[in-house]
C-alpha cells in the first residue's frame, strides 16, 4: 500500500530519513535525533505535523455540541483562546486528546491526533445529529507545522506580518506567514514555547504555499526535526501519546487528567456517568513517571516490577532515553501505593532487572531550566 | 543491478571478516579468539547509538544467540553472537562511549571477544565479504 504523504513530503524526501508512521511517509530524522532534540530545547526547531487531524465546527449549537463531546468546558473560553481536553466513550475510556480553539461564538477549530483522525471525525459525525452544527474535516486542505523552542516565538514573528509575540498560551491568531493566510496557535508537543502554524486553503495535492511557509521558517533559523525528536521531546515533557499512553482502555482519572474533566458543567458530557461511578469506586492504578537509576533504557511494553523485583506491577506505555537528562525515563500505570515520588521500582530490560524510581513526570526535567516556564 | 551497486558503495564491508545475515561480523585473531561487532550497515541503520548492553565475561554464547543489544534514541537492535563460545573480554569503552560503534564499527567499536567452541562449524555458516555485499543488495534501503 502506498504511504500517505503530507504537504511537506517533497522536503522530507530530499532531506529526511523517511519511515512509515501509521500509514504516513514521515521523516524520523534529518540530521539526527540528538541534534534535533537539542535544537528544540536550546534554540528552535520545526516539525511537519500535517498528518494530524483538524476540523472546523460551525453553527448555532457548536458550543453545546462540543461541550457534550468533550470533558472540558468550552463555555468559559474567551474569543481566540483554546484549551486541552479529552473525548470519552460511554464507558469513560479516552478516545483521544484534543485542543479546541474558539474563533467565534459559533465557530471552533478542533485539532487532534493523526492515529485517531478518522475515528475522531467519525465519532463527531455519529453524535452531531440533533445539533445544528456543520463539521468540516480540513486535515487534507490545510497544512500544519510546529515551530518549537525558546527562540520559536521570535522566529515565527520574523516571517509574520502581524506581531505574534502577544498571542497568549493556547491562544489562536489569524495572521499572514510568508505572505499566506494562516492560523497560529501558541501550543506544541515538546514542553517548549512556540507556535503551531496552519496554512489555510492548501490542499495536499498542491502544497506550494505550505512548502514556502516551511522554507521561510527554516530560512529564519528553525531546524527541521523529525518524529524521533518529537517523541523524545514530548516524553521528557511528560505528554501523553494518544493510542499508547492514553486509549479507550484508560480513563482520565487513571491518566491523572482530572483537571480537564468538568463534572459540573451544564449539559454533561459523554462518559460522565461512567466516570462518576469510577470516581466513587476509586481507581486501582494511576499514571506514574519512572526515572532510571541504573543503566538501561525502558521501552514501550517492558514490565515494571516492585522494588524487590518479585512482582510485576505494570508495564511501560512510553519509554526512552531522555537526551536532556542523560538517563532513561518511562510512563506507565501502577497500582496505588507505588505513586509516591522516590518509590523504588524495577524494569525488566531483556533478561535483567534495571533499577528505577518514581519521579515527577510532567515534565520529567526541571522546568526552571527547560520548557516554556524556564527562567529566561 | 544499478541500485545494488550503489548500495555496496555506501557501506564499508572489509575483506577477511565473517558476516551474519543480521549484520554482525566476526574476526578470527591470531591467538584463536574471535572478536565480534556490528557492520557499517547496522550502525548506519541504527544511526546515533546511545546505549550498548554487553554480556559479562564468562557468559556463554550460542551461535546467533542474543547476547546483548545496541540502542538508538528510537530503536533497539539485538546483538547476536556470530559464533558460539565463552566471552573472554567485552568492550567496556562502549558503556561510556556508545558512539564508537558509529565512528568505527570494525575498529574501536568492537563489541566483545570470545573463546570459540566450534569455530570451524560456525565459520562455515557465515558469509564472506563478497556474499555479505550481495546480501546487502537485497536489504530494504
Amino acid at each position: 500500500m502506498d504511504l500517505r504523504k503530507t504537504h511537506i513530503y517533497a522536503f522530507h524526501e530530499e532531506h529526511g530519513n523517511i519511515v512509515d508512521f501509521g500509514g504516513f511517509a514521515m521523516p524520523v530524522w534529518y540530521e539526527g535525533v540528538m541534534a534535533e532534540h537539542a535544537a528544540v530545547r536550546n534554540s528552535v526547531g520545526i516539525f511537519d505535523t500535517s498528518h494530524m487531524g483538524r476540523s472546523m465546527a460551525e453553527g448555532p449549537d457548536t458550543l453545546e455540541f462540543l461541550n457534550w463531546m468533550m470533558t472540558n468546558d468550552m463555555s468559559r473560553l474567551g474569543q481566540f483562546d483554546g484549551l486541552y481536553t479529552v473525548m470519552l466513550n460511554q464507558e469513560a475510556g479516552i478516545i483521544d486528546d484534543l485542543i479546541l480553539y474558539k474563533l467565534g461564538p459559533e465557530r471552533f477549530f478542533v485539532v487532534y491526533n493523526s492515529g485517531t483522525r478518522e475515528k475522531d471525525f467519525a465519532w463527531f459525525k455519529e453524535h452531531v445529529g440533533g445539533f445544528d452544527v456543520e463539521l468540516t474535516d480540513l486535515s487534507d486542505d490545510m497544512a500544519m507545522m510546529a515551530v518549537q523552542g525558546p527562540k520559536a516565538v521570535e522566529t515565527v514573528d520574523e516571517v509574520t506580518d502581524e506581531d505574534v509575540t502577544g498571542v497568549r498560551r493556547f491562544g489562536i491568531a489569524d495572521v499572514t506567514v510568508a505572505g499566506y493566510p494562516c492560523f497560529v496557535t501558541r501550543t506544541g508537543y515538546t514542553g517548549e514555547d512556540g507556535f503551531e502554524v496552519y496554512v489555510k486553503d492548501c490542499p495536499v495535492r498542491s502544497p506550494d504555499k505550505a512548502l514556502e511557509v516551511w522554507g521561510a521558517l527554516v530560512e529564519a533559523g528553525a531546524k527541521p526535526c523529525g518524529l524521533g525528536a518529537r517523541d523524545s521531546l514530548r516524553l521528557e515533557a511528560g505528554l501523553n501519546l494518544s493510542g499508547q499512553d492514553i486509549h479507550e482502555g484508560i480513563n482520565p482519572l487513571e491518566a491523572k487528567l482530572r483537571w480537564v474533566v468538568k463534572f459540573k458543567k451544564e449539559g454533561g458530557f459523554i462518559g460522565r456517568e461512567a466516570l462518576l461511578r469510577i470516581r466513587e469506586e476509586g481507581v486501582e492504578r494511576t499514571q506514574v513517571g519512572v526515572g532510571m537509576v541504573g543503566r538501561g533504557i525502558p521501552r514501550h511494553g517492558y514490565e515494571i516490577l516492585d522494588g524487590s523485583g518479585e512482582e510485576v506491577i505494570g508495564e511501560v506505555t512510553s519509554g526512552g532515553l531522555a537526551p536532556s537528562l542523560g538517563y532513561g525515563i518511562a510512563l506507565g500505570y501502577l497500582p496505588r501505593g507505588f505513586s509516591e515520588l522516590g518509590t523504588p521500582v524495577m524494569i525488566r530490560i531483556r533478561k535483567r532487572l534495571a533499577e528505577g524510581k518514581i519521579v515527577k513526570s510532567h515534565p520529567f526535567y526541571d522546568d526552571s531550566v527547560y520548557g516554556w516556564k524556564r527562567d529566561s | 543491478m544499478e541500485e545494488g551497486f550503489v548500495m555496496s558503495e555506501e557501506y564499508e564491508v572489509p575483506e577477511g571478516l565473517h558476516y551474519t545475515e543480521e549484520h554482525e561480523w566476526a574476526r578470527v585473531l591470531d591467538d584463536g579468539t574471535v572478536l565480534i561487532g556490528v557492520t557499517d550497515y547496522a550502525q548506519k541503520q541504527l544511526h546515533e547509538i546511545v546505549y550498548v548492553e554487553l554480556p559479562e565475561v564468562g557468559d556463554v554464547a550460542e551461535r546467533m544467540g542474543i547476547v546483548g543489544a545496541l540502542e538508538s534514541v528510537k530503536a533497539v537492535s539485538d546483538m547476536n553472537s556470530p559464533v558460539s563460545g565463552e566471552f573472554v573480554e567485552v568492550n567496556e569503552e562502549l558503556l561510556d562511549s556508545p558512539e564508537l560503534v558509529n565512528e568505527s564499527p570494525y575498529g574501536d567499536g568492537w563489541y566483545a571477544k570470545l573463546k570459540p567452541s566450534d569455530l570451524d562449524g560456525d565459520l562455515a555458516r557465515l558469509m564472506d565479504a563478497a556474499a555479505y555485499r550481495e546480501h546487502l543488495e537485497h536489504q530494504e534501503h
